[in-house]
């Protein structure tokens, strides 16, 4: 057995194919472009290379622009997300010189392994999270500002790309929703609308408890990519900070006594000591028609936190952080609690899921929520309850999906035996991966159904 | 579920044709001929098939070019709409075939193609496939062509490659690769469209064909259901009646698209490959019906180096089957002829012809008395001999061939897809349910009622192949007779 080799970045690149150029100066149209140690005729041929492909596709009116290129090396991944700009992302299927059937073979899994479709979300994301903090592409005027900022942005973005545990939940970039009974949800609301009466500055609010979304007031296209920020980067960041003591004073006899305060995660992180507000971030929302910049304020007390959308045109002072802290603080601590308290009912003793049991993902087109028993965690650290393999499965089966209508269901089994299971109703989706060998057909088809009645419950899935 | 079948039904010990796997490339190419002329000492010694001109290659062919005025196709929106488009070109980019339009006046598309399979081939790599949206962009290259399929079809990329290898190996057998080495070798220019004038009309016919019929999908041969023994009477007609004619390597037979059966040298089978491009021939020619003809064709799974000669004529008015005597000798025509009409004879004596008519005529209505109510139709595959069989269409597919076989060549896709192959794949949509599965011996895809609750699915499978087991002797050819 090969040991495999990850996934890796050939390139990455962003063009216009617009900007006028003359002979010998094609390396203008290029706005950026990874690595930089490939040399400028290098950049040149591959920038051509996706200009010829979009041409030539474009003769024959396919339904959307050019998705990716197949070649026996490389798979390269396009995406237009402004008139004129493309955003180009290339893989290499191989990082050793092919000589040997062996490390062919290697070659074979790789290109097996990448999946159009989660590369694709991949490459997505990326732009949005760019569009996010940056504003569109076509909002700079000025090639040269938006080449800084787009250095400024992709080079440690690239870094942090996780190429190798990308899956079907990249595709759905979905958000993890926390269900709380009436009463619990109603004061979540009450603190949320005495804070944005009381300070009309903030437009809209978000709220999370630890990993799950409680309530959100913006679009939940915009709240996706938030979302993703916030669990992927923001929050990962600062959680450590807290553990390690961090910005808190060192001689508190407890940490966690100073947990007992909100804070601010961004803007003057350091109320006490800080004589100004500091840097506070600037974001855009694309909800309606034109991009809204607002101040990204982000407040965090105990597993809470609370996302400010700050009107854009608004002067911000250190005072009014102060009082926003003062307000925010006992409430939110006391919000915690009960919150925390209803959880605690809910919590089914983990040792009732036993490893062979099914592991499912599911996903709500309506409000982007999603739920997965596959994923451990939230990091995209790899770390699955099933295999690999019948992840990739689940993608295979999602990008057949849109052929067999609304409502459909795939029953398939792997040469290993295994099953996996999707079903799409109700703009639902839902895949299972059931680890039982020797089951039947009908076995499995029963256990789908006894799991979408007891996961599921009031999701009505069509008999079809 | 196949407890009760002890031997996989239409499975036998011997074969006359070669079992494939499921998206063979038909890379594997023999040089049988070579090793039957050896053996066999040929009485002309000369056979210099590569240096036969260009005017006696035309000659020989029966194929007459249809002078149908190409309309002033360019890229217009109807043509732009067509589910799939194939071209074929040289290494430098010269256009041979285009299905729809007129090759020069695609000639610049043709220059684009070549230079995107050049640009990419500069760095070391070779380009497979494009996609956008709902249009695909499959490459083949095969030296000396490049052939490009454009797509806005369900298909993988491995069944277009497939479908590309077939219009490579229908060009092929036209030429012989080692000829269409030849020409490119000492004119990289050269215009190949000189020596394939008729041959467009038989590369369109095979895609439709290969579009519409399971068979290219499964890599197998459907037979014409017959008693085994009348099956037999005809094997036994043909070999007494050639059995003393020397180099003879095939004798097919065929009626209505489907095999009755083959006789073989023996040590040769042949590839359902081969076999589908003899099929499309004897389709898309009517003049074959007229006469009996003689012409040079090369079997490339066979080997494609050179030509065996075929003797292709129809049975008899009153039958419509086709037989093709195929031979490594390029002169023994009317020793094939007087075969031909010994073998006639004997089949009207033995009341043969009426039951191929029968058979052809009568479409087998009786399988959904059987007791498969919500089973709509299905295709079941013999992997050890490259057959298999299904039934005639009944509603709701009588009507849109097409979907039924999207259905069957998404459930194929599934279960072969390089990737990740499949031991089972049921899938339930608001138009029906779908049962693939490949087991060891044989593959099946049935489509039922879209409400068909799984147990009624599985019940129906299992009596389903016990009914194929039942009927295997007159659904299959389990002989694979020799001369």
């Amino acid at each position: 057995m090969v040991t495999k080799t990850d996934v890796s970045l050939k390139n990455f690149f962003i063009f216009n194919s617009t900007i006028p150029t003359k002979e010998g100066e094609e390396l203008k149209k290029i706005l950026y472009y990874y690595p930089i140690t490939d040399h400028a005729d290098v950049q040149i041929k591959n920038v051509g290379l996706v200009e010829g492909i979009i041409n030539f596709t474009e003769t024959f009116k396919p339904s959307s622009p050019v998705n990716s290129l197949h070649t026996n090396d490389a798979r390269q991944l396009y995406f237009q997300p402004e008139k004129n700009f493309w955003v180009v992302m290339t893989l290499h299927l191989t990082n050793l010189p092919k000589n040997k059937d062996g490390l062919n073979n290697i070659e074979q899994m790789l290109e097996d392994d990448i999946q159009d479709n989660v590369y694709e979300a991949l490459l997505k994301q990326s732009y949005y999270v760019f569009r996010l903090f940056w504003n569109t592409l076509y909002s700079y005027k000025d090639t040269d500002t938006l080449k800084v900022e787009l250095e400024k942005f992709f080079n440690p973005y690239l870094k942090c790309l996780k190429l190798a545990h990308a899956d079907i939940l990249d595709i759905f970039n979905g958000i993890q929703y926390l269900p709380l009974d009436k009463n619990t949800f109603l004061k979540v609301q009450c603190f949320i609308n005495h804070l944005e009466s009381s300070y009309p500055e903030i437009s809209h609010t978000a709220f999370l408890y630890n990993d799950h979304l409680i309530w959100s007031g913006i679009e939940p296209e915009d709240m996706q990519t938030i979302y993703q920020y916030l669990i992927g980067t923001l929050l990962p960041a600062n959680v450590e900070t807290e553990l390690q003591g961090g910005s808190m004073p060192r001689n508190i006899s407890s940490p966690f006594m100073a947990l007992r305060h909100g804070r601010f995660i961004t803007g003057p992180t350091n109320l006490k000591l800080a004589k100004t507000m500091g840097e506070v971030p600037v974001l855009y929302l694309f909800g309606s028609d034109k991009p809204v910049k607002y101040y990204f304020v982000v407040y965090r007390a105990l597993s809470a936190t609370v996302c400010f959308f700050i009107k854009g045109d608004t002067i911000l002072t250190l005072d009014f952080f102060k009082q926003l802290d003062e307000v925010a603080s006992p409430k939110l601590i006391a919000l915690v609690t009960d919150i925390a308290e209803y959880c605690a009912k809910q919590i089914v003793s983990p040792s009732v899921q036993s490893e062979s049991a099914p592991k499912f993902i599911y996903f709500n087109n309506l409000n982007l929520a999603y739920k997965s028993t596959v994923h451990l965690d939230n990091k995209r650290s790899g770390n699955l309850t099933c295999t690999k393999e019948s992840l990739r499965i689940m993608a295979d089966i999602e990008e057949k999906n849109g052929l067999l209508g609304k409502s459909n269901e795939t029953i398939l089994k792997t040469m290993n035996d295994y099953w996996v299971v999707g079903k799409c109703s109700n703009s639902r989706q839902f895949y299972i991966a059931l680890q039982q060998k020797n089951a039947s057909l009908i076995e499995i088809s029963d256990e789908v159904k006894k799991l979408c009645d007891s996961e599921l419950k009031g999701i009505f899935f069509h008999p079809v | 579920m196949s407890d009760n079948v002890e031997i996989d039904p239409g499975a036998t010990h011997e074969s006359g044709l070669v079992t494939t796997n499921s998206f063979d490339n038909l890379e594997r190419m023999s040089s049988s001929l070579e090793e039957i002329k050896s053996t066999n000492a040929i009485s002309h010694s000369e056979d210099s098939n590569d240096n036969s001109n260009i005017e006696q290659l035309e000659e020989s062919t029966n194929y007459v070019k249809d002078n149908v005025e190409e309309g002033e196709i360019e890229v217009s929106r109807e043509w732009t709409s067509k589910s799939k488009h194939i071209f074929v070109l040289s290494q430098a980019g010269k256009p041979i075939y285009s299905r729809y339009g007129n090759e020069d006046k695609l000639a610049w598309l043709f220059g684009v193609m070549q230079t995107l399979v050049s640009f990419i081939q500069s760095s070391d790599d070779t380009i497979k496939s494009i996609h956008a949206g709902d249009t695909h962009f499959v490459f083949l290259i095969k030296k000396p062509l490049i052939l490009v399929a454009v797509h806005k079809t369900q298909e993988s990329e491995q069944q277009l490659i497939t479908q590309l290898n077939y219009v490579f190996n229908q060009i092929t057998s036209i030429l012989t690769l080692t000829r269409l080495k030849k020409i490119y070798e000492q004119r990289q220019n050269y215009d190949l469209r000189r020596l394939l004038t008729g041959v467009e009309r038989l590369i369109d016919h095979l895609l439709d064909f290969s579009e519409k019929d399971p068979s290219f999908l499964l890599g197998a041969v459907q037979c014409l259901p017959l008693a085994n023994s009348v099956r037999d009477n005809i094997s036994s007609a043909i070999i007494s009646s050639c059995n003393k004619i020397k180099n003879l390597v095939f004798a097919i037979l065929l009626a209505d698209n489907k095999l009755i059966t083959l006789v073989r040298m023996k040590k040769y089978c042949l590839h359902p490959g081969d076999l589908h491009l003899i099929f499309n021939l004897v389709q898309a020619s009517e003049s074959l019906k007229n006469s009996e003809s003689w012409t040079p064709l090369c079997l490339p799974k066979f080997d494609a180096s050179g030509f065996l000669y075929g003797h292709v004529s129809y049975l008899a008015e009153d039958c419509q089957a086709c037989l093709l005597l195929l031979t490594v000798d390029r002169d023994v025509f009317f020793t094939l002829s007087e075969a031909k009409q010994r073998i006639v004879e004997r089949l009207r004596r033995g009341n043969c012809l009426e039951a191929i008519n029968e058979a052809v005529v009568s479409s087998d209505a009786d399988w959904n008395g059987a007791g498969f109510p919500e089973l709509r139709h299905y295709l079941y595959k013999c992997k050890s001999t490259a057959q298999f069989y299904q039934p005639p269409l009944g509603p709701p597919y009588s009507l849109s061939l097409r979907r039924l076989m999207d259905v069957y060549k998404r459930s194929h896709q599934r279960l072969h897809s390089s990737a990740r192959p499949l031991k089972l794949a049921f899938e339930r949509s608001a138009n029906e349910a779908v049962l693939a599965w490949d087991t060891r011996g044989f593959e099946l895809y049935a489509t039922f009622e879209p409400l068909t609750s799984t147990a009624a699915i599985i019940a129906s499978v299992g009596k389903l192949l016990d009914w194929v087991k039942k009927r295997e002797d007159k659904l299959f050819c389990l002989n694979a007779p020799t001369f």
